[in-house]
């Protein structure tokens, strides 16, 4: 225990004010880990003042109440059934067609995108980052970056996706960071992700998400999402490996969606009080589509203009990893997410518990 | 008809709930109130004590609901569904725009042929918190609580409720739905009964779970100290009496605690959401049924899932409900067999029935099948059509059933526990769309 605090003050002293230091009584260091769960999350989309520079063209407007009044006018006195008008839109949505409709849909252009470099290369079609890294793949970029529904602040997904990771608890994500020596360099820590069961502790207000809360693991319905990756940190931003992620995100209509990202990493500057950064990888493109179809539901992408026909083509076309063996399609596409944590205290069940769980294996083979 | 003939009859239909020892299963007990003449109550396997009219069919009432773009049901006192066939939908739910044609209008029932009026004789006279209306058609109507009365064209037997529900919006599905009238609850002051998918549930009048301790007895509590912190006990009044199921014990001088069928009541102060049963995930902890909904027939089972627990099949592959209702200010049901097919083969299929039963396919039944409940059963599917097979049709599909609706699961479910069919269709599945059978959701009430 000396030997720890010996180690620990000098770390301390070493990194000084600027680093976090593992010394303070009141670290939430304790025995070598930190827990942090989500409290924001985002599809990382670059953005200009008022996407001049990504989408020159414009945003997107034709969403379903604009396409559905051009194909099906009413002005006219002409009666349209339910079957060639409404219904035939939902058929489109939900089974899109490879076929392109006569609205345009609007893809962001430029070389400017947030992301990671997940192949190691630095190819042709790859983005620079803000901060000048090169080699950044994020298709989903293109296809989602002039679509106001996922830009900040006030797109609906971006609104409804992230209340929801804070007021349903079905989507509460914790990473767990452990055998940390130092929060600000560490070249060997280990990152587990595990689905937590509480509420996020607010101030008074109830609006404000605060570090410091405490947070069961879901043992009993969480299996799925535990997934351990391994770390380093260097000058307090931990990168992992790439593993295959599934973990749980609805927008709160009572739909139980999940996210799958395969070779997912994760990039984020670590505070003692949260992390903020990065989740980058290959996003399955059938899943995340059924997942926008089933939680945002016409009536929501109504309210962003978005085309989900439109949608599904760009994702398609744009898809550019884990070829399908059969068809050679592209099953999945580059992207990132903008993710920020806050720190918990995360408890862990008595082992036996923990044991009758779900194993990382178990979710491996799904 | 007696108190004790209408008992006969709910435990005739709870029959098939009785236990391996050849009890019947308990049935849920109610407050005996004065009704009409022929009136009943009939005590129902998925929503309890029911009102009944002379044939044993249910009674509901459409109340106003708030849909996305206006109102629709009835306000109390001034029916709205007549003898007249909707032809238009009304854009109640947005996006879509009001004046489209519905589908199928030549087979479309007239809102009053869907919902036949509780008609009230000429000589009938108001009782108790049943009144009379007199209809712009000119036709007496019963009334409960002031909303007009109606039964079903799906109901065919005592003990059908399959118009409607008592369950929450989540569950019932997200359009102006009919709910059965009950009889008062025969529950104290502060707690209540809710129906759920699993069954009949002692809640709180908050919607907060109810436990009781399997170390308990009906004299004394084994939960104290650091237990009771976790479990704080349901306590009674001070003047509280025993009545019928429902008795007290007395935990410390003073401090009465109360007791259903001998087993003292407590909440789980870990319980964060309403209706919340992680309470019952403690060792001896366990939730508290008035009546249980009926076993699964043979073949089925309970899967855990990311979110809940849900009915699956043989395979523990998820199973599937339809849930519809047209967009019509009438709102007529558009989930059965004999409704227009049109929304479903729409979104399980792209507007192919042959796709549907590859997407969604029923969840078939063996000849000679029984269900062993009046919730569960099988049915006569014509494949090409969706519609209940004719008579005879040797293409027929045999099909499971529950509340009368065929069951499906999901080709898009890779591995056992998956629910990746749940909420496909539009407003999140709930206007008409596919969801999975939950019997336990830990997150978003599908199962209240």
């Amino acid at each position: 225990m000396f030997r720890r605090l010996q180690r620990l003050c000098a770390v301390g002293a070493l990194v000084g004010l600027a680093a976090p230091a593992l010394a303070a009584d009141n670290s939430p260091v304790r025995q070598g880990a930190i827990g942090y769960a989500l409290k924001a999350l985002y599809w990382a989309v670059y953005q200009t003042p008022d996407g001049k520079d990504e989408c020159p063209q414009g945003f997107n407007t034709w969403g379903p109440r604009e396409t559905f009044k051009a194909l099906f006018p009413q002005d006219k006195g002409q009666k349209w059934t339910e079957q060639e008008s409404h219904l035939a839109r939902e058929i489109e949505g939900w089974f899109p067609s490879d076929q392109p409709e006569k609205f345009p849909y609007i893809e962001a252009v430029g070389k400017v995108a947030l992301g990671l470099n997940l192949d190691g290369k630095i190819g042709a079609n790859d983005f620079t980052s803000p901060t000048g890294e090169k080699g950044v793949d994020n298709e989903l970029y293109r296809v989602i970056g002039c679509q106001v529904h996922y830009r900040l602040p006030d797109g609906q997904t971006t609104f409804f996706d992230s209340k929801a990771i804070v007021t349903d608890h079905y989507n509460r994500m914790m990473i767990e960071i452990t055998n940390v020596d130092d929060l600000a360099n560490d070249p060997d820590v280990t990152v587990t992700v595990y689905r937590g069961l509480d509420p996020l502790l607010t101030d008074a207000t109830g609006d404000n998400i605060i570090p410091g809360g405490s947070q069961r693991i879901d043992v009993k319905r969480g299996g799925r999402f535990h997934q351990v990756f391994k770390g380093r940190i260097e000058n307090g931003v931990l990168t992992t490996e790439g593993k295959d992620l599934t973990f749980p995100w609805t927008t709160g209509f009572g739909t139980p969606t999940v996210m799958i990202v395969k070779d997912l990493r994760f990039q984020l500057k670590l505070r003692e009080t949260g992390a903020d950064g990065l989740m980058a990888g290959n996003v399955d493109i059938e899943n995340f589509y059924s997942q926008l179809m089933k939680a945002e539901s016409t009536h929501h992408e109504a309210y962003g203009q978005l085309s989900p026909p439109g949608l599904a083509r760009s994702l398609r076309a744009r898809a550019d990893g884990y070829p399908d063996p059969k068809t050679g399609r592209m099953t999945t596409i580059s992207a990132a997410l903008d993710a920020r944590f806050t720190q918990v205290f995360i408890l862990h069940p008595p082992k036996a518990i923990a044991q009758s769980a779900h194993s990382p294996a178990d979710a491996a083979s799904r | 008809m007696g108190r004790l003939a209408l008992l006969a009859i709910g435990l005739t239909l709870l029959a098939t709930s009785a236990t391996a020892a050849g009890r019947a299963a308990p049935v849920e007990d109610y407050e005996n109130v004065p009704m009409p003449p022929g009136f009943q109550v009939v005590v129902t396997e998925l929503e309890g004590p029911v009102f009944a009219d002379a044939r044993g069919h249910t009674l509901y009432t459409w109340p106003s609901r708030r849909m996305r773009n206006g109102y629709t049901g009835e306000a109390k006192g001034v029916p709205a569904c007549f003898n007249e066939k909707s032809t238009e939908n009304a854009g109640l739910m947005s996006p879509y725009p009001p004046g489209l044609l519905l589908p199928d209008l030549d087979t479309r029932p007239t809102c009053t042929e869907a919902w036949p009026v509780a008609v009230a004789p000429a000589d009938a006279k108001p009782v108790g918190a049943f009144s009379i209306v007199m209809r712009k058609d000119g036709i007496r109507q019963w009334q409960y609580n002031d909303h007009p009365l109606y039964t079903s064209f799906f109901d065919r037997r005592p003990g059908d409720v399959l118009g409607g529900t008592t369950r929450s919006g989540r569950a019932a599905g997200n359009y102006a739905w009919r709910t059965p009238i009950q009889p008062p609850e025969k529950t104290p002051s502060g707690i209540t009964v809710a129906t759920t998918a699993a069954g009949r549930r002692l809640v709180t009048v908050g919607k907060m779970s109810i436990y009781v301790y399997d170390k308990d007895t009906p004299k004394a509590s084994a939960c104290t100290g650091q237990c009771e912190l976790s479990f704080p006990p349901v306590l009674a009044p001070a003047a509280a009496m025993a009545k019928g199921e429902w008795t007290t014990i007395q935990r410390a001088p003073g401090v009465k605690q109360w007791a259903f069928r001998g087993q003292p009541l407590y909440r789980h102060a870990a319980d964060i959401e309403r209706m919340s049963m992680v309470g019952g995930d403690e060792p001896g902890w366990s939730v508290v049924y008035t009546m249980k909904a009926p076993p699964l027939p043979p073949g089925f089972t309970f899967k855990e899932t990311d979110a809940g627990t849900v009915v699956a099949d043989s395979r523990g592959m998820t199973v599937y409900k339809y849930v519809c209702a047209d967009d019509a200010l009438d709102q007529l049901l558009c989930d059965h067999p004999k409704t227009s097919q049109a929304y479903r083969i729409a979104i399980c299929g792209g507007g192919d029935q042959a796709r549907c039963l590859r997407e969604f396919p029923p969840v078939l039944a063996p000849e000679g099948a029984k269900s062993g409940s009046n919730a569960w059963g099988t049915m006569y599917l014509d494949p090409a059509t969706g519609h209940e097979a004719a008579p005879g049709d040797k293409r027929a599909l045999h099909v499971w059933t529950f509340r009368d609706r065929p069951v499906y699961t999901y080709a898009g479910d890779k591995f056992a526990g998956d629910t990746d069919g749940d909420s496909r269709g539009e407003f999140n599945g709930a206007r008409q769309g596919f969801n999975a059978l939950f019997v336990r959701d830990d997150y978003f009430g599908k199962a209240d």
